[in-house]
């Protein structure tokens, strides 16, 4: 599935104040690629994933993914393209603490059209061991991997990370970053992966960096890393 | 600095600050209109009733002259013509009816100690006026027991004086001074007069209190000796040297069916235990009683909602209180400017809780003092009640939420700075996940959302149970005083009722009208029973069983009883009955039970009780007509019409009653269901987020969410229905033990159905608010941190 961004533009109105939060974006992410978008605190990341998410709708412009142009869906043809098409990861892990860790993961699985079974994704991310466990009862990593096997569990086309491993050390974040890295080239999933940490970019097939909401630098990576071969600077 | 952020807080909260001041203030009225209303009636009553020396028992006696009673007067009075009754004896020869009473009374005291008994005397006299019947139940005063109690005036001091109830001259425009004409006779009132042994009005056999067309009333003796009525008689008793009410029933109400030289006692009631004048002390403790639940019970929501909130607020908090902490302020500078709005806020909720309460305590009060006729007193405020009312809630509100308060400040400042974790799910949670593995996920999610947090859920049952509960007895009340009153006359198509003069021939029937007879003291066991003839094929008096058959021509083939003498004694169909008719006893079996409530009555055909009772098929006492009846040619006649238009004014009140409890269940339980979905949307606010990330609609999330609340309000209101019909048929059970009055509980499927409905509006009313909050939660939520 590709992804499609012609001149999108987000601003948002605070009193008088406009603040333009992306600016004038061009930009396609191929089927099956691994996309990091990498930029400090403020420079539009999460608004730009929020956007071509269909979280959020651009002020101007025009995002398509294949020939669905999704800043034209209104609420409910989005919240469908989602359910059949997009998973999520953010740094929050987002668990219901009143669920064990299988419930969790058919929380994604119920909504899909082609689901994969829950075993089979939690096999992916070694979490066999703890599928009757609770949330309050796994560490960071493993909260994190089962949030990533609830978005895997759907099957979806593309998955979109907010700072996966914002919350996690390194060994647990290249843990993380490896079962990404390996269900994308499994499955051939798209994955947009947003973080401020620009040795993440190593293992990405582009790094698109931004600025003040602006694309300012698209970088093709022909020597793709391991995830537990980047270094954690 | 501090009391800003909180007051900040809480104003965001103000429509449910608002509603939660609602019940505290429905809880504090409800306990202050009981209290005041109920409670303030207690004492004066009780002073009344020591004042004038209530009996603590009343024995019921035959009229009928018995075989000892037929010695007696041929040994002591000079009779010249034949007599079979007291009341006949009493018109022919009145000192011979007086001795033989002194020697039943005589018999009495001989084989029971420690009592006092005196006889008390009766008239029932009608009369019509504009229209109108009314009846006046006389009673000869009374020289140690049961002594009369002037509201206002004085005893009727010459023949043509008469002192009445306050209620019925109230109703009337009756003051004292004003001038009452009875039969053709002119009397003076003289005064309001009370008779503690008939503190309920109700006079008559069909439980109508109708304080318009029926007053006690009371005249000098020798002109309650000059009236023609025939005469009525009880004897009341004091229990003396310490006897106990329990050693009373022991010795004498379980001993004397048996003792052979009593024959002509038929009954022997405590006045605790005796409808006519011993309900108030269950009424009104009832009343007292249940007001002090219900106010407890709401009292409990009101404070597990305020216990939830100030949680909810302070953990939404926890990090400005580590600052604070960390920034070296005390917890009890952090806990002041909680406490202080809080108590800004419950302290005018409940004082108008209870300021109302008073207002409404007048009303209320006159209510009780109409049904049971007492003196009247104004409400006063009195310190315990406002102790109780406000005070003690107040504090406690103010104790719950300081322990709350405290159990969050005793945190250290780094974890109070750090994301709340979850470190455990609750027992409930836990086994209920277990029990619901087969279920989808999202169905699954409905039932451990609502788990999740065990207060709350608590409230929610207590807050649904407590609706089901109020709005099921109050259907199946409001139609208890119907069946139990002017039911009997709607299913009847006489509108008059003529009662032949004994000394004059009635009229005979003509096309609309009927030949009945009816006996008002036969002896069914130890009973007396109303016992009424009736034509087999009756057109205008139909008897009907449950299921709405009619069940007339069941007299052919012997008894038709009613339900309330069934339930009351138990007898069923299929049962030999002996029945005491005049000097014969006759043995018949039940074939029917007639769906009414309004006495112990048993009806057989006219043609075959007229020959039991006078050898006569062609014999009748009373006249049931659709047209309007001579009033000469009958001793008095009762327009049917009438009795039931006085009466439903007083039914109405209590219908008033049980709609404004209708109302209060649903306003509480819409609350409750505002408040908790309201905030179990908050409370899941990251998860709604993260469902519409995950493409969940906001319709499966709905379900999800506030599903539960749905489910489990229909599971509560389902399991409340039996608990309700198990408390209905103790009541039932209670009141025909002790007062042999059946309370026909009116349950049918179409209460449950439109309970159940009303549930259903209530939780979308309640829920509507929070519904359109989860619509607005935008998807970007789940991408920021939050606390667990």
């Amino acid at each position: 599935m590709s992804i499609k961004l012609e001149n999108v533009t987000k601003t948002y109105f605070t009193g008088e104040v406009e603040t333009h939060a992306v600016k004038n974006v061009d930009l396609e992410i191929k089927d099956g690629e691994f996309i990091v978008l990498l930029g400090p605190s403020g420079s539009g990341k999460s608004t730009m994933l929020n956007i071509i998410s269909g979280l959020d709708t651009p002020t101007s412009g025009k995002i398509s993914i294949d020939e669905e142009i999704i800043s034209d869906m209104n609420s409910k043809q989005l919240t469908k393209f989602r359910r059949d098409n997009l998973g999520f990861i953010f740094q929050q892990y987002n668990l219901l603490q009143t669920l064990s860790v299988s419930e969790n993961v058919e929380v994604g699985r119920e909504v899909s059209l082609l689901p994969f079974t829950v075993e089979e994704v939690l096999e992916q991310v070694d979490l066999i061991p703890q599928i009757n466990k609770y949330p309050f009862q796994l560490s960071g990593g493993e909260q994190q991997r089962v949030s990533i096997a609830r978005a895997v569990v759907k099957n979806p086309k593309i998955m979109f990370c907010d700072e996966p491993t914002g919350a996690l050390d390194e060994v647990m974040a290249k843990e993380v970053l490896g079962i990404l890295q390996k269900l994308n080239e499994k499955y051939k999933t798209s994955v947009v992966l947003i973080t401020h940490n620009p040795n993440i970019g190593a293992m990405a097939d582009r790094i698109i960096k931004l600025n003040s909401g602006e694309v300012v630098e698209v970088i093709e990576n022909k020597n793709k890393l391991k995830a537990s071969e980047i270094s954690w600077g | 600095m501090l009391f800003r952020n909180v007051l900040r807080t809480l104003k965001k909260q103000y429509i449910q600050l608002l509603l939660l001041g609602v019940i505290i203030t429905l809880s504090s009225f409800i306990y202050t209109t009981m209290d005041y209303g109920v409670g303030g009636i207690l004492v004066p009553t009780e002073e009344y009733f020591e004042v004038s020396n209530q009996e603590d028992f009343a024995i019921s006696m035959l009229d009928m002259i018995l075989e000892d009673d037929g010695i007696f007067i041929a040994s002591n009075c000079a009779l010249t013509s034949e007599v079979h009754t007291l009341s006949g004896l009493k018109n022919i020869d009145s000192a011979c009816y007086y001795d033989l009473i002194e020697n039943r009374l005589n018999i009495i005291e001989n084989e029971y100690d420690d009592i006092n008994i005196e006889l008390r005397e009766n008239k029932d006299v009608y009369f019509n006026f504009d229209e109108t019947s009314y009846k006046v139940r006389f009673l000869k005063a009374t020289s140690e027991i049961n002594l009369s109690y002037f509201v206002e005036g004085n005893a009727p001091a010459t023949d043509s004086e008469i002192a009445i109830s306050e209620a019925f001259g109230k109703s009337n425009d009756l003051d004292v001074g004003d001038t009452l004409d009875i039969n053709g006779k002119d009397y003076t009132i003289s005064g309001y007069v009370l008779f503690p042994d008939y503190s309920l009005a109700l006079f008559s056999a069909n439980l109508i209190i109708d304080n318009k067309s029926q007053s006690l009333g009371l005249l000098t003796d020798q002109e309650f000796e000059n009236l023609n009525e025939n005469i009525g008689f009880e004897i009341a008793g004091d229990l003396t040297n310490g006897t106990t009410e329990d050693e009373f029933e022991e010795n004498v109400i379980n001993d004397f069916r048996d003792n052979d030289n009593l024959p002509f006692v038929t009954n022997i009631v405590l006045t605790v235990n005796n409808m006519r004048s011993g309900a108030i002390y269950a009424e009104l403790e009832g009343g007292e009683a249940m007001g002090l639940g219900l106010s407890l019970i709401i009292a409990s929501i009101a404070i597990l909602i305020v216990g939830i909130m100030v949680s909810k607020v302070l953990v939404s908090q926890r990090g400005a209180i580590g600052i604070l902490k960390s920034m070296g302020y005390s917890n009890r500078q952090i806990t002041i400017p909680y406490i202080f709005f809080i108590a800004i806020l419950s302290f005018p909720a409940i004082v108008l809780g209870y300021f109302f309460g008073s207002f409404a305590a007048q009303p209320m009060s006159d209510l009780y003092k109409m049904i049971y006729l007492l003196p009247s007193s104004a409400v006063e405020h009195s310190f315990d009640t406002f102790i109780v009312a406000v005070i003690v809630p107040f504090l406690f509100l103010l104790v719950v939420s300081y322990f709350i308060i405290k159990r969050i400040l005793n945190q250290k400042p780094v974890e109070l700075l750090n994301p709340q974790m979850v470190s455990s799910t609750n027992f409930l949670a836990k086994k209920m996940g277990k029990f619901l593995k087969k279920l989808k996920i999202t169905s699954k999610m409905k039932h451990l959302l609502l788990y999740r947090n065990m207060v709350k859920f608590l409230v929610f049952v207590i807050g649904m149970f407590f609706a089901a509960f109020l709005i099921l007895f109050s259907f199946s009340m409001l139609d208890i005083f119907d069946k139990l009153t002017v039911d009997y006359y709607n299913n009847t198509n006489h509108n008059y009722i003529g009662y032949c003069d004994i000394e004059l021939p009635c009229d005979n029937p003509t096309g609309t009208q009927e030949k009945v007879i009816e006996l008002p003291s036969v002896i069914l066991g130890d009973e007396e029973v109303y016992l009424v003839g009736l034509e087999s094929d009756s057109l205008i008096h139909k008897l009907v069983d449950t299921k709405d058959n009619e069940i007339t021509n069941k007299l052919d083939d012997g008894l038709v009883i009613t339900k309330s003498l069934s339930l009351i004694k138990g007898f069923k169909v299929g049962d030999s009955l002996l029945l005491e008719i005049g000097d014969e006893h006759v043995l018949i079996d039940v074939m029917a039970i007639t769906e009414e409530y309004s006495g112990n009555k048993v009806y057989m055909s006219r043609e075959e009780l007229g020959d039991i009772f006078v050898d006569s098929t062609e014999y009748y006492n009373v006249i049931y007509s659709e047209t309007e009846l001579n009033e000469d040619n009958f001793m008095m006649i009762i327009s049917t019409e009438k009795i039931m238009e006085q009466s439903e004014v007083m039914q109405g009140l209590f219908e008033t009653v049980f709609l404004i409890m209708i109302v209060v269940s649903v306003i509480i339980g819409a609350i409750v269901v505002y408040i908790l979905t309201v905030m179990t949307i908050e409370d899941n606010f990251y998860n709604i987020s993260l469902f519409k990330v995950i493409g969940y609609n906001n319709k499966e999330i709905d379900k999800m969410i506030l599903g539960g609340y749905l489910v489990y309000g229909i599971i509560i209101f389902l399991i409340t229905i039996p608990i309700a019909l198990a408390a209905f048929y103790g009541l039932t059970a209670i009141f025909a033990q002790y007062y042999e009055l059946v309370f026909p509980f009116d349950f049918e499927i179409w209460h449950a159905g439109v309970s159940t409905t009303m549930f259903i509006i209530i939780f979308y009313t309640g829920a509507f608010v929070a519904k359109r909050h989860l619509n607005r939660i935008s998807l970007q939520e789940a991408m920021k941190m939050y606390q667990v």
